[in-house]
């Protein structure tokens, strides 16, 4: 039985990273817009905001650089390909085989991170020449660490896109929603900004919420800037729980309308 | 009547970049591609004159949908001299367009959210057409076409039969001299297909307007064409009268003939005419058209039949022989 | 060209808009809230560079707010025009109905880039307006006439620059179909223009003059605003617009050609 699972999803990771190259304009494109953390580098190293923050340049920038590497691995828009399907009728032969639906939208985020790696690494590339003296090459237990950290950013933010995509059988805004929840992530996530240079406020209450774990503590891992690995690791496990299982009661009450009145 | 198309030479080449199946095929895809030309339309030549309705035939992929594009001004043909209605179509030039319609089966250019009405008023002032007078050719239309309270409702709420027949209303609103029907009845039901041959009927008798039009459906071509142009592989195979193209493929008709006795049957299967098929007291023969009558008498005079049948070998059997170039 | 035709139609396809956006009214309401949210988020992070310094870029925090509210109104107005007519074309090239606009006799060009109209812009648009008449009271800033025309002026540039650049984008549907990604970027790198240009290190700041002209779209009107443009900068923006606008035009028809001999 699970040589047969294994079988299929080896496949459906084939065909979507064969998929995938087809895009490739695309996704380096994407790759590309992915480059904001740069910029705000600059205006943070150019105007000396570092130094209240206790940082130094170098290690600002090994932080904006993992800050971009980890976005670039977390990056999800499974709402938006949920959403096409549903409104061209694709639902319903999903929804026959025997395989859950989203199993297929992960496998094509998975290769669409293969793809973009390349692309990835050379704009790294390229900061690391324009930026010598940030290049550094993490620990091997970092960079497993900052792997698995990663890995569970883009698992948190998978799973509740996934509950937002099942917002489709309710209503045509799914994905309107999702680009209004995005902004919280964007600014509450440490993509632009560490989330060390908060104000005392905002620190004391976004910790309770996901958006650190999601940029912040993976890059500050990565960087070196040594953040509790063990407490933020949990953290984040207990938020994919915690998606997980509204993702899995959405989708159970969303499926059950649909196969009852359609969309 | 005037000559309004007319085409000489026309060739038309696309090209497209291949790409091998598999992981392999697509890596190498990725660094190299591949680029094949392939000739669409070959050298065609072909006269319309106002009024007529002209079907064109073919399969997929043969060229009708090229050659109506080439003609509409959508695309530049490779090589060769088009005329329609005295301009060079892919010039665009605003009187042209002003004289041509479009109509794809399965495309609409309605605005789905609201009434057709809205889009009429819309494609009236995209034509220069005064309220007044789009109005008075909405009211002609829609009485032609049968459809009125439905003008008012969104169209996403219209039934795919009223949806058409908005279309065709907001497509003639302007009183085009040439119609390009591209598949029109793609998709419709038996009621909206037969509504829709005989509104083109109807309109092109009534406004002379000259009608181009391409479909599978043998009977969109049987019944409004009286001429036929057969395209295959980019190449014209038969241009002119359909009856003709019908009697040279199917010269034959099929005579069954109900007998008393088995002798009978017997009898006449040697009377040397091909024999279909036959049962205890059934025989089905198949007659060269111009011999029916001769035959009929033959067989009346000599032997006492129980009935007989003539039938004609479905058409789009016959026509269906055009698509796979049995000419 | 018939100038009062054209009108006529822009009438139209707003009136045909708005009917359509009345249909899904939720829709207004989310993109708003989304443009307010970006508002506040944005001086969110502003704030943060703010205290940990009084001056960035030379600009203090009052004067920085200045650029906020001009982007707003310029992403206001991208929202109001030109991101729904993008999506419009991706949907005509999709669904193969280009032809349908094609056969008209009508500027494609402009059909493409004024068929839709999106309420949710507009009302962004006025919170812009009133961000920044906000900022002229606290930077206390004098209202002069020829201010109002200057401003007019250079906004109108920088409209004219963003709707060349998202008209590009627009254009290349006819090849990619998805051009969300290429957006994508494009919005990227316009987000800086939230910011002073002179926060950014010299070779960006070359980089935003260049290649991507930050520096007309948001900088040059917020100067102006400031007393600090001078008036080379100001014809400059003219020339480049000029050259932006001019640069779509001949694109557009470039790639009618290609569509025309290569569709199918």
């Amino acid at each position: 039985m699970s040589k047969s699972f294994l079988y299929k999803i080896n496949t459906l990771l084939k065909i979507q990273y064969s998929n995938m190259l087809e895009y490739r304009v695309e996704i380096a494109l994407w790759a590309i817009s992915g480059i904001i953390p740069f910029f705000m580098l600059n205006i943070w190293t150019n105007n000396g905001l570092n130094e209240s923050i206790n940082l130094s340049k170098i290690m600002l920038s090994r932080y904006f650089i993992s800050a971009f590497f980890v976005r670039q691995f977390s990056v999800v828009w499974v709402v938006f390909t949920f959403e096409e399907d549903a409104l061209l009728g694709k639902l319903s032969p999903y929804l026959i085989q025997p395989l859950h639906p989203f199993f297929r939208y992960f496998a094509q985020h998975i290769a669409e991170q293969l793809t973009r790696l390349p692309f990835a690494l050379l704009i790294a590339l390229i900061f690391f020449i324009l930026n010598p003296e940030s290049f550094w090459i993490p620990a091997v237990k970092t960079t497993i660490f900052a792997g698995l950290a990663t890995f569970l950013s883009f698992l948190i933010q998978f799973l509740m896109q996934s509950v937002i995509a099942t917002f489709c059988f309710w209503t045509e805004k799914a994905s309107s929603i999702e680009k209004l929840l995005f902004i919280p992530t964007l600014f509450l996530s440490g993509l632009l900004a560490p989330v060390s240079s908060f104000p005392e406020f905002v620190k004391s209450w976004v910790y309770f919420t996901p958006f650190p774990y999601l940029i912040n503590f993976p890059a500050n891992l990565l960087s070196g800037n040594d953040p509790n690995i063990i407490s933020g690791i949990c953290m984040q496990l207990i938020w994919v729980i915690i998606f997980f299982c509204i993702f899995a009661k959405t989708w159970k009450s969303g499926t059950k309308k649909f196969t009852a009145m359609g969309l | 009547m005037d000559k309004i198309i007319d085409v000489n030479n026309l060739s038309k080449s696309f090209e497209v970049s291949s790409k091998e199946p598999g992981i392999k095929g697509t890596i190498k895809h990725f660094f190299k591609r591949k680029i094949k030309k392939i000739n669409v339309i070959n050298d065609i030549n072909f006269e319309i004159r106002e009024g007529e309705i002209v079907g064109f035939l073919g399969a997929n992929g043969a060229g009708k949908t090229t050659i109506l594009k080439i003609l509409c001004g959508l695309l530049y043909p490779s090589k060769g001299y088009i005329s329609v209605s005295g301009y060079r179509p892919f010039e665009r030039k605003q009187d042209f367009l002003k004289n041509i319609t479009l109509i794809m089966g399965q495309k609409q250019q309605l605005i789905w959210d609201l009434p057709p009405m809205d889009s009429f008023y819309l494609n009236a002032a995209i034509y220069g057409i005064e309220k007044n007078k789009a109005q008075k050719r909405i009211d002609e239309l829609s009485e032609m076409l049968e459809i009125k309270e439905e003008l008012y409702l969104p169209v996403r709420k219209l039934s795919l039969g009223q949806r058409m027949k908005a279309e065709l209303l907001a497509a003639l609103i302007h009183k085009p001299k040439i119609l390009f029907l591209d598949e029109p009845t793609l998709g419709l039901d038996i009621n909206a297909q037969t509504n829709l041959r005989r509104f083109l009927k109807v309109y092109n008798k009534e406004t002379g307007a000259t009608i181009l039009l391409t479909s599978h459906y043998m009977k969109d071509i049987t019944y409004l064409c009286k001429r036929v142009i057969c395209i295959h592989n980019g190449y014209i195979q038969y241009d002119g009268k359909l009856n003709r193209l019908l009697t040279q493929l199917t010269p034959n008709k099929d005579l069954s003939i109900i007998c008393k006795t088995i002798k009978d049957v017997r009898s006449l299967s040697k009377l040397g005419y091909k024999v279909k098929n036959k049962t205890s007291n059934e025989i089905t023969l198949t007659i060269n058209k111009n011999e029916i009558t001769k035959v009929l008498k033959e067989i009346v005079n000599k032997f006492d039949i129980e009935d007989i049948h003539i039938n004609e070998p479905p058409i789009d059997e016959t026509v269906g022989k055009i698509l796979i170039n049995k000419i | 060209m018939n100038i009062k035709k054209y009108f006529q139609l822009y009438s139209l396809f707003n009136y045909t808009s708005f009917a359509i956006e009345m249909e899904y009214k939720i829709n207004i309401l989310i993109d708003l809230i989304t443009a307010i949210f970006g508002l506040i988020g944005s001086i969110f992070l502003l704030s943060i560079f703010f205290d940990n310094s009084n001056l960035i870029g030379g600009w203090s925090f009052e004067q920085a707010l200045i650029i906020q509210g001009i982007y707003t109104i310029l992403n206001g107005v991208t929202n109001t025009w030109f991101s729904p007519n993008l999506k419009e074309i991706v949907k005509y090239i999709r669904e193969g109905t280009l032809d349908f606009v094609l056969i008209k006799p009508v500027d494609s060009q402009f059909w493409i880039s004024f068929k839709r109209i999106s309420p949710s812009g507009l009302i962004e648009i006025i919170i812009g307006l009133l961000v920044l008449i906000y900022c002229l009271v606290i930077n206390e800033i004098d209202i002069s006439f020829s201010l109002i025309i200057l401003l007019s002026m250079t906004l109108l540039c920088s409209i004219s620059i963003l709707y060349s650049l998202w008209f590009l984008i627009s254009t290349t549907t006819i090849w990619f179909v998805k051009t969300w990604n290429a957006t994508e970027v494009l919005r990227s790198f316009l987000y800086v223009g939230r910011f002073p240009l002179s926060s950014f290190s010299f070779s960006l700041r070359l980089f935003f003059s260049t290649v991507i002209p930050i520096t007309f779209i948001t900088t040059i009107p917020s100067e102006l605003i400031l007393g600090i443009a001078p008036i080379w900068k100001i014809i400059l923006e003219l020339v480049v617009s000029y050259i932006f606008i001019s640069m779509s035009r001949r694109f557009w028809k470039y790639a009618l050609k290609f569509y025309s001999s290569a569709s199918s």
